[in-house]
């Protein structure tokens, strides 16, 4: 089992919902985090902006799923230029994939 | 070393930390989340039972002010407030745990959580069980089991 955390844009996070649930995926946790990645943050004129906000989905998948489900979550995620030169820009988030041992469902307790 | 991430009823933490503080678990980390499982976050009105309140019972029947409203768990399959009427919401808050603990407590600390949370009903929640490489406290910088005693 793989532990699936992506980091994405608040405002994509429906389309990449959207596309996880085509692949009939549904379980997931949302968080709201905030971040910055390589490009420190924004600069708005004289004013940095240092935390910048995003969504966190978690998601647990059998070994076999995780590579199309990384997929669906990258081209739903992705934006667009503008001018639709560039397909992603920066910020569009980033997907980090994590071993799980084990797993229990608190209902029933099995493993 | 191994991570636990336990997602868990909001109702049921307080529970769940006494029970860890009883077994000697100090370090945990508590978070708001929303989510779902694989219901797709639909709950029953029996489930719901009290926070499904007077406004929403007298909209999802159409009664009018007044008027005598029936409870929920009562009417028959298929009507508004049956006991196994869905409702759909979606992404449904919970409270996320986060605790690092060492190889030989983690049964022990999976096995109280399933004791304060199980409740037999969907929506319960899971336990994540994920190695963990290392951890410094950082005060001391103390490393590995060190770091979490």
């Amino acid at each position: 089992m793989k532990l699936i955390r992506a980091i994405i844009r608040p405002e994509s996070t429906p389309r990449v919902i959207e596309a996880l649930e085509k692949n009939s995926i549904y379980a997931m946790t949302r968080m709201n985090v905030t971040g910055r990645g390589k490009e420190m943050g924004i600069t708005q004129g004289s004013i940095r902006y240092t935390e910048i906000p995003k969504e966190m989905l978690m998601i647990v998948l059998p070994d076999d799923a995780v590579t199309k489900a990384i997929r669906m979550i990258e081209t739903a995620a992705k934006t667009s230029a503008k001018d639709y030169s560039t397909a992603g820009n920066p910020g569009d988030g980033k997907i980090f994939v994590t071993d799980v041992e084990e797993s229990h469902t608190i209902r029933t307790g099995e493993k | 070393m191994k991570l636990i991430i336990a997602i868990l009823r909001e109702d049921r933490v307080e529970d769940t930390k006494e029970v860890l503080e009883t077994l000697g678990i100090k370090g945990v980390t508590f978070l708001y989340v929303t989510g779902r499982g694989q219901q797709k976050g639909r709950v029953t009105a029996w489930e719901l039972g009290e926070s499904l309140n007077r406004n929403m019972r007298m909209q999802l029947v159409g009664a009018r002010p007044g008027e005598e409203l029936p409870n929920v768990g009562s009417g028959v399959a298929g009507s508004p407030l049956h006991r196994d009427t869905e409702f759909a919401f979606g992404f449904l808050p919970k409270r996320m745990i986060i605790m690092v603990a060492s190889d030989k407590e983690v049964n022990l600390i999976v096995q109280a959580i399933l004791n304060a949370n199980q409740t037999g009903q969907h929506g319960d929640g899971r336990i994540f069980i994920c190695p963990m490489i290392g951890a410094i406290r950082i005060r001391t910088g103390e490393q590995a089991d060190k770091a979490l005693s």
